[in-house]
């Protein structure tokens, strides 16, 4: 609600002054990457590779690097004290554009520890490498199995604490819980009709998928919630206006990316429409996500 | 131990991000923290002040994070906050005026009278100094200052934690400069815990930290009384409480949370949208556009638009702020009262909340604190009201468990803070720390300008790593003021950056961020050494 108020205050306010003609930096001319945790399912992988770096695998590698897949590979280091390269627990990979820049990656499983690479795989299965992560640990999403013999309890009282506990609620509530609040009675002021006051400019998706709760089955002693999101990427001329069912979408080197909560019941239609600055071409593609009710 | 059945400990969050900007005379986002000044931390010292004069006994657990104490002591905001006040008691003493004989006469009086005391409290009580306020509570025991990272920062996304030990460390030092003695816990932004910065609390002498639920309950064993006891960090010793979901539901909870009532005050309906143009609009910001200005005179009244809402009633929505504490209040016996049959120790229920809830966005909020601290200080004797230092003092003994990586955001864990509209900031939080630990590693005995210019890569290093900016821009409201920020912070960083790597310093431009991006006057950028990381995590070496 006051965005728009502030930015065009803000705008209105500041002078031309030298700082604001700079931008920030796409990159930082190293050739790295960092892993990060982002829920006890997903990673976040972003990179940079220098024009340097490919030079020098082109020099040692030559033309077999155009046969070779570009790939993320993503090491189970749980338990590795030092990671050399070769003594992971196990390692999978994925394809990956390294123009992307970034990726969010789905982690085979939670609560274990991973390194990633970016490199190439050449038909005969070598792997090149061009950069490796930092190590991260993601966090389990469960109750732990271990139990402390110093601190044993009645296991139907330990079920009836976990419950109490909110167990099953978890991630509801929250930080956003202002936002959630505030959102609904807006809506319930928008609904019964418009006031006085200036309209709302919150983004429909994300309130979206703030609004959504996860579908959550309990009884006596067994507990479950599940839920889903549905992550569109691609790319487009660097120059395109791209947009998804209607909303622009901001490229970031051509490329983009967006999650969105797929609640049970709901479908997402998603047509991605790319066109021309003449607006002369245009190129499609349709997505469709529909999932069911379930009980 | 006395004859209660359990103990409560209620911990109010209270944040707002530094926003200072001295380049303008009138600035629209400073209005936060002003508004939050006179609703919610005036308001809430006002509680204390009459529980205090009445002989009610409370305590309370309230984070005052580094940002908020420094704008709070900050003399150009003070006095910006000041001819706000000074606004609202104006324009209040003309609306009773105007409202006489009508059916606002008695929430015109209700402002007035209201502005009038915290002009009071600010001025006389606390010589415009309202940490002093904080202080004095403390200081009588009634309740627990804790501190916060240094700006709010999302420890878990930090890749080098010589940035996850300066965010604790700037805290830490900040804190004692304001209340003069160490912090004994903290409120990690977001409650965003990664297994292991708790290395770095106990460096500080910090005792304790609050998580969300399933920090605790998805530790490593599991922790026998759920989140009713809180749990003790492997090695470093450092004590975890965890969030109870349900007192945090009902007060929150979209449907049947209290603050929904029709009898509440509406926030929607504010006089800068009612009033006459020209009445108003020495009150609008320079920009003469109608805004918000904080006084309300509608109650929520039902599903109704905004020009149908009934006039607000004061003395009605106290009765039902009053009828709500007492509602919570039983709600947590009968809570503790089962959680006892189930536990070999007396259970502790945790409540924490956003302190700009109450007040700011629930109006009735305080009087609601209010009503709740004198009910349970009169009604009753099944739940005592403890600190969390209170509580570790009568069982210093708990459970060691590894608690989980999670925050308090929606779905638990990092989302809010890192998703497809806000992840292109960590390329350059995390190169921006990565820098500023090589410089400090370079430079230990920096002097004269090339220090003063590392103090300040410090300082605009932890602006921009404050939590707020990529929450802001998830939820959408005030994305472009978030983006700028941070983008502002990246860019004068980096500019310093590379001056000093060629050695060309523009003393002029370091002198112009010193005063606008004034925060932790007293920051010394060696915290981000190497060395200082490695002296926590070797402490015996």
């Amino acid at each position: 609600m006051e965005k728009n108020l502030s930015s065009a205050a803000f705008h209105q306010m500041r002078p031309a002054a030298p700082e604001e003609q700079w931008d920030i930096p796409q990159g930082y001319g190293t050739t790295e990457s960092f892993l990060l945790p982002k829920d006890p399912a997903w990673l976040f992988l972003f990179w940079e590779i220098t024009p340097e770096t490919f030079e020098c695998a082109r020099a040692q590698y030559g033309s077999v690097l155009d046969q070779s897949r570009t790939v993320i590979r993503l090491y189970d280091v749980s338990g590795v004290e030092y990671f050399d390269g070769s003594n992971a627990n196990a390692y999978y990979d994925m394809p990956v554009v390294f123009d992307a820049r970034s990726w969010y990656i789905h982690a085979p499983q939670s609560g274990r520890s991973y390194v990633a690479e970016l490199g190439f795989l050449t038909p005969q299965g070598q792997f090149i490498l061009l950069t490796r992560s930092n190590a991260t640990t993601l966090p389990p999403g469960k109750v732990s199995d271990v139990i402390d013999d110093k601190w044993m309890s009645v296991e139907g009282d330990f079920i009836k604490l976990l419950q109490l506990s909110g167990a099953d609620r978890i991630g509801l509530g929250g930080s956003s819980e202002r936002m959630q609040v505030m959102d609904q009675r807006w809506r319930l002021t928008e609904l019964a009709g418009a006031g006085n006051a200036p309209s709302s400019t919150r983004s429909s998706w994300t309130s979206f998928a703030l609004h959504t709760a996860p579908v959550s089955q309990e009884d006596e002693d067994i507990w479950l919630q599940a839920d889903c999101e549905i992550i569109v990427y691609g790319s487009a001329s660097p120059n395109a206006l791209v947009t998804i069912n209607g909303q622009e979408i901001q490229l970031t080197d051509g490329k983009f990316s967006f999650r969105r909560a797929l609640p049970a019941g709901a479908v997402l239609d998603l047509p991605i429409k790319a066109s021309n600055k003449k607006g002369d071409k245009t190129r499609r593609v349709h997505i469709k996500a529909e999932r069911e009710q379930g009980k | 131990m006395g004859q209660e059945k359990g103990y409560l400990a209620l911990m109010l969050h209270a944040h707002l991000p530094f926003i200072k900007h001295p380049e303008y005379p009138d600035f629209l986002e400073e209005d936060w923290f002003y508004e939050a000044m006179v609703e919610t931390y005036l308001p809430l010292l006002n509680v204390f002040e009459n529980l205090t004069a009445e002989g009610v006994d409370f305590r309370l657990t309230m984070s005052v994070t580094p940002p908020l104490c420094n704008m709070m002591s900050d003399p150009m905001l003070i006095e910006r906050f000041q001819r706000y006040l000074n606004q609202r008691v104006e324009l209040s003493s003309k609306e009773i005026e105007r409202t006489q004989g009508t059916e606002f006469e008695a929430v015109a009086h209700m402002y007035y009278d209201k502005f009038r005391r915290f002009k009071d409290l600010f001025e006389n009580v606390y010589h415009c100094r309202i940490l002093e306020g904080f202080k004095k509570f403390q200081d009588m025991g009634k309740l627990e200052i804790i501190t916060c990272g240094a700006t709010h920062g999302y420890l878990p996304l930090m890749v080098h934690k010589e940035s996850v030990n300066a965010q604790v460390k700037i805290a830490a030092n900040d804190y004692r400069l304001r209340f003069g003695k160490s912090p004994r816990g903290i409120w990690l932004g977001e409650c965003a815990y990664n297994p292991g910065d708790d290395k770095f609390l106990r460096d500080e002498g910090i005792r304790f930290f609050f998580m969300e639920s399933h920090g605790v309950l998805h530790g490593t064993p599991r922790p026998k009384y759920g989140i009713y006891a809180p749990v003790y960090c492997p090695q470093t010793g450092v004590a975890a409480f965890a969030r109870d979901m349900e007192s945090a539901q009902q007060v929150w909870s979209a449907e049947s949370g209290y603050p929904g009532d029709a009898r509440y005050r509406e926030f929607y309906r504010d006089l800068g949208y009612d009033l006459d143009y020209d009445y108003i609009k020495p009150y609008l910001h320079s920009d003469g556009v109608r805004r918000n200005i904080g006084m309300k005179y509608y109650k929520i009244t039902g599903k109704v638009p905004l020009n149908q809402k009934a006039p607000y009633n004061p003395k009605e929505a106290r009765e039902v702020a009053a009828q709500h504490a007492g509602n919570f209040m039983f709600n947590r016996q009968k809570q503790i009262e089962y959680l006892s049959t189930l536990m070999d120790r007396k259970p502790l229920v945790v409540s924490m909340y956003d302190a700009e809830l109450y007040g700011h966005w629930w109006y009735e909020g305080i009087e609601f604190l209010e009503y709740l601290f004198k009910k349970i200080y009169y009604d009753q004797t099944d739940i005592k009201l403890v600190t969390p230092m209170e509580y570790l003092e009568m069982y210093p003994v708990n459970q060691t468990v590894q608690p989980s990586m999670s925050s308090w955001g929606d779905k638990g864990y990092h989302d809010v803070w890192l998703n497809s509209g806000n992840d292109w900031i960590y390329r350059h939080l995390i190169k921006a720390a990565e820098r500023m630990t090589d410089l400090a590693n370079r430079f230990p005995n920096a002097d004269g300008l090339l220090k003063r210019t590392l103090n300040q890569m410090a300082r605009e290093l932890v602006l921009m790593q404050s939590s707020d900016w990529a929450f802001l821009m998830t939820t959408g409201t005030a994305k472009e003021y978030s983006t700028k920020r941070t983008k502002d912070h990246i860019k004068r960083f980096n500019e310093l950056y590379e001056q000093v790597k060629h050695n060309r310093i523009n003393e002029g431009y370091v002198y112009d961020l010193e005063n606008k991006d004034s925060i932790f006057q007293q920051i010394d950028y060696n915290v981000y050494s190497s060395a200082a990381k490695d002296k926590v995590l070797n402490p015996y070496k």
